[in-house]
């Protein structure tokens, strides 16, 4: 599972700690989500899909799937 | 960029719970060990729970694992606290049940850990049908 946590967080100029903040999780747990070395709960997932006012598809990808493309 | 909900609900209760259990175990040694050893081993049990107790709040107040542990918040550390939490209890039930084949094999009963063997495996199956009443 790879994700696009780190460029949306970028983009908006925060900290991973910023972010973490506004989703109610550890630092540590946003730097691990955008490593790929932890894959995020539905809830989680959707906290943060919605924090970017965005969809889980476009942050969250099976490997190897392009963005908004099918497999 | 939006506000939104958190994605696990605090629990603020659950912040205190791990400091709260070592203080009332400390007073708990405190009197166990009074009546049964002696004042000196009574203080100085239930010193230990209190240091305890005061290292793990100095430690989440610098730790963001130590704070997740404590107040539950964060999945990814509930999860590494479930899983360190199922390989302790794995690594107890092996030596119950090394510790009751030695006691067999010397001619004892197995007790106490037939008992506590026993007890173990319970919780696990009143857990697993707990869990699979509630879907």
């Amino acid at each position: 599972m790879r994700n696009e946590v780190r460029a949306l967080r970028t983009a908006l100029g925060l900290s991973q700690g910023d972010l973490a903040h506004a989703v109610g999780v550890s630092r540590q747990t946003i730097n691990s989500i955008e490593t790929d070395r932890y894959t995020p709960s539905l809830p989680l997932a959707f906290a943060l899909a919605g924090y970017f006012e965005t969809t889980i598809e476009e942050v969250f990808h099976v490997d190897g799937e392009a963005r908004g493309a099918r497999a | 960029m939006s506000t939104v909900r958190h994605a696990v609900p605090a629990r603020r209760w659950y912040r205190w719970a791990t400091t709260g259990f070592s203080v009332v175990m400390a007073l708990v040694f405190l009197v166990a060990g009074w009546v049964g050893i002696g004042p000196a081993a009574g203080i100085g049990m239930a010193a230990v729970m209190l240091v305890f107790a005061g290292g793990v709040e100095l430690a989440a107040r610098r730790s963001e694992t130590v704070k997740g542990l404590l107040d539950r918040s964060d999945e990814r550390i509930t999860a590494m606290d479930l899983t360190a939490t199922t390989f302790a209890g794995l690594v107890l039930i092996t030596v119950i049940l090394v510790a009751f084949v030695v006691e067999i094999v010397r001619g004892q009963d197995g007790m106490p850990y037939a008992w506590l063997g026993a007890v173990a495996g319970i919780a696990y199956l009143v857990a697993i049908l707990v869990q699979r009443l509630r879907g």
